[in-house]
């Protein structure tokens, strides 16, 4: 190790769990840490384990955590030397990591024109090709926001029906859609269109043949500066919803060893071609006959990191850290794609699974999180933190660990019971009812599995008893006399004693 | 003191006494509920109840059958709380604010469901018209926020009687979208 470690500082470009995850990483390799905060999250978590933290902006993402200009002067002013961008705001800009290197910060990440190549789709694709490494039949060059539909429906007829309408800077299920005839193209075109232009300033489109119920498999990969790419066990990420994932496993319960290894040799021939340095990972889609097609390269760490630390001992951010510095990998290959045991990760967001969910933003007073053996609770928010509406709202990454598939799942069941978040409504309920799911035990689901089934649901995920109820009834009834009883005996101070009610019940 | 709860649809006219010295500490209560009958409890008319504040909720005690639970609750808007129970989350819509003293008879109450933007957004599509009949938890409008689209559903089944948003408004959060009666 050298001993220069003490003098690392590195800024943290993000907020909540994955700021913090970084914190910690810092912290083991005696680096200082900076943290940066918008308006509403001076209180943060992050903020407060920080050894430093400066002031951005207001709270809109905008006017704070993708403020390039800002995220630059306050590296330069706290005297960090690397910027660790997290995963979403800036992760994926070239341009926020060009400007590092040209304020000579160090960006903890690929080389920017190596993020710009693999950002863009279409791009992507062809270095996939090039790698010669299968993708998924569609449209080799982007459709710019004025190409005529008629061009764009010759193409569709190319690729086939059903196919996706998707954004060439898409991400996260934004300015994607499906169309499965070719009477709703022109439909999916302009909302795909608009929305990529909103999300992401560039409404550029490409066509991709909709394969019937693949499961998503991918492939992370730690790449150093010396030319060794290091690929390691598959992760399992079909449980999606509206194509964000909810819950992602490692290993897979379907793959074949030959098919990881396929898959694995695969991903690093596409990170070989493009000089890939840092973390990274190569997402694909497997299909029922277990061909497997290039879908995208994510250019940062994931959210679902965890699952792959758990089933291999290895530590991924320390990893993109030290092969900032210029350090060699030293992990035997073996290590890397030999999974030990088996890891299950469930995003806790503050949504109400029973209201489609929706974003349920407010105050968390209080939290109780499991502890035991086998158990890892990545979580951003503390109680009394009130979980802002400008950003996710993800409250933890809940990662359960177990010898084989079912006992982790046993555990995972255990864990989610012991779990409490009090203040705002939790996917929790939602992950008990899945847990106990028929084809979640056994592992048979595709990308469309969880869609079909919210599709059709109307039952809550998690229904009261008739105790429930009267307990829900009885403790309303008698919270609200207590109230009214505290209003009426504060005396000459009456009214403000209602006011002050009224404040509290218009808590969010 | 009565209050009209309604949960999953279903209202209830719940009365609280207080016995004995009763007071803001909490106490022994007296509980007559009106309405569908619901749990063990909920069988004798009219049943007792120590209930205790506790830091986030109440701690009740049921002296008849000897059940205890500890209930966190949190009010959240449109008159709405969240009680969280230990397995489960119930959310009940206290009438509150039309509140009365005991005398006045448990009527099952208007029903009339006012639909509140649950947080500062942009209303992306309404999906239902004045006039139409809901069923209970059917879709009404689509909410862009959070970066997410989110669909507001109906709490139960109804007839709309006004929407006061349309596509492409961006609304506070507790902002009135529509009514259901």
């Amino acid at each position: 190790m050298p001993a220069s470690r003490s003098a690392v500082k590195v800024l943290i470009a993000n907020r909540g769990e994955i700021a913090l995850r970084v914190i910690r990483a810092c912290r083991e390799l005696s680096f200082g840490t900076v943290a940066v905060y918008s308006d509403c999250d001076r209180s943060a978590l992050h903020v407060r384990a920080a050894d430093e933290a400066y002031h951005l902006g207001p709270s809109p993402a905008v006017d704070s955590y993708l403020r390039i200009d800002k995220l630059i002067e306050i590296a330069i002013r706290s005297g960090a030397t690397l910027v660790h961008p997290g995963y979403g705001f800036l992760a994926e800009n070239d341009t926020f990591a060009a400007a590092c290197v040209e304020a000579g910060l160090t960006f903890v990440g690929p080389d920017p024109h190596v993020i710009a190549l693999m950002g863009g789709k279409t791009s992507a694709r062809e270095v996939a090709v090039a790698a010669d490494v299968p993708i998924v039949p569609g449209t080799r060059e982007p459709f710019d926001a004025g190409t005529p539909l008629a061009e764009i429906a010759a193409a569709a007829a190319v690729v086939g029906y059903p196919l996706l309408v998707k954004a060439v800077a898409g991400g996260g299920g934004k300015g994607m859609r499906a169309v499965a005839r070719a009477e709703d193209l022109a439909d999916a075109v302009t909302t795909a269109r608009s929305e990529a232009g909103a999300a992401f300033g560039d409404s550029a489109i490409y066509l991709e043949r909709r394969l019937i119920e693949p499961r998503h498999i991918e492939i992370q990969l730690l790449a150093d500066r010396h030319g060794t790419v290091l690929p390691f066990v598959e992760r399992e990420c079909s449980i999606q919803r509206r194509h964000q994932k909810v819950v992602e496993e490692s290993p897979s319960p379907v793959l074949a060893p030959e098919t990881r290894e396929a898959m694995a040799a695969a991903a690093a021939r596409v990170a070989a071609q493009v000089g890939y340095t840092g973390a990274g990972t190569i997402e694909f889609l497997l299909d029922d006959s277990g061909a497997f097609y290039f879908l995208e390269m994510n250019t940062r760490l994931q959210v679902e990191h965890a699952v792959t630390e758990m089933v291999t001992g290895i530590d991924l951010v320390q990893w993109q850290l030290r092969i900032a510095l210029g350090e060699r990998l030293t992990v035997a290959p073996g290590q890397a794609l030999t999974p030990r045991g088996h890891a299950i990760e469930c995003r806790i967001y503050a949504e109400d699974p029973d209201r489609g969910f929706l974003p349920s933003p407010g105050l968390v007073r209080a939290l109780s999180v499991p502890g035991g053996p086998g158990v890892r609770d990545d979580r951003g928010v503390a109680a009394c933190f009130d979980i802002p509406t400008f950003y996710d709202s993800l409250i933890s990454k809940l990662i359960v660990w177990g010898e084989t598939r079912e006992d982790a799942i046993s555990r995972l069941r255990r864990v989610l019971d012991e779990y409490r978040v009090v203040g705002v409504s939790t996917t929790l309920p939602f992950f008990r009812w899945l847990v106990d799911q028929p084809a979640f035990a056994v592992g048979r689901f595709s990308t469309t599995y969880l869609d079909d089934i919210l599709a059709t649901r109307s039952e809550p995920f998690v229904l009261p008893t008739n105790d429930d109820t009267l307990d829900a009834l009885v403790a309303t009834a008698v919270a609200g006399w207590l109230r009214a009883h505290r209003a009426l005996s504060a005396g000459g101070s009456v009214g403000r004693a209602w006011r002050d009610t009224g404040r509290r019940e218009s808590l969010r | 003191m009565i209050f009209e709860i309604e949960i999953d649809g279903t209202v209830r006219s719940v009365s609280v006494q207080p016995i004995g010295d009763a007071g803001a500490a909490g106490g022994l209560f007296q509980i007559r509920i009106v309405g569908p009958g619901v749990g063990s409890e909920g069988a004798r008319d009219p049943f007792l109840v120590d209930a205790r504040p506790t830091e986030l909720g109440l701690s009740l005690a049921y002296p008849d059958t000897g059940r205890s639970v500890d209930v966190a609750i949190t009010p959240r808007p449109a008159g709405e709380q969240l009680l969280q129970l230990p397995h489960v989350d119930v959310r009940a819509v206290l009438d509150g604010r039309r509140l009365r003293r005991d005398g006045a008879d448990g009527g099952a109450g208007t029903g009339e469901q006012r639909v509140a933007a649950p947080m500062p957004g942009r209303i992306l599509r309404v999906m239902v018209e004045r006039g139409q009949e809901v069923i209970a938890r059917q879709p009404l409008l689509v909410m862009e926020a959070m970066k997410m689209e989110n669909e507001i559903r109906a709490l139960r089944a109804g007839r709309v009687k006004d929407i006061s948003v349309a596509a492409g408004h961006s609304v506070e959060s507790g902002r009135l979208l529509l009514i259901i009666e």
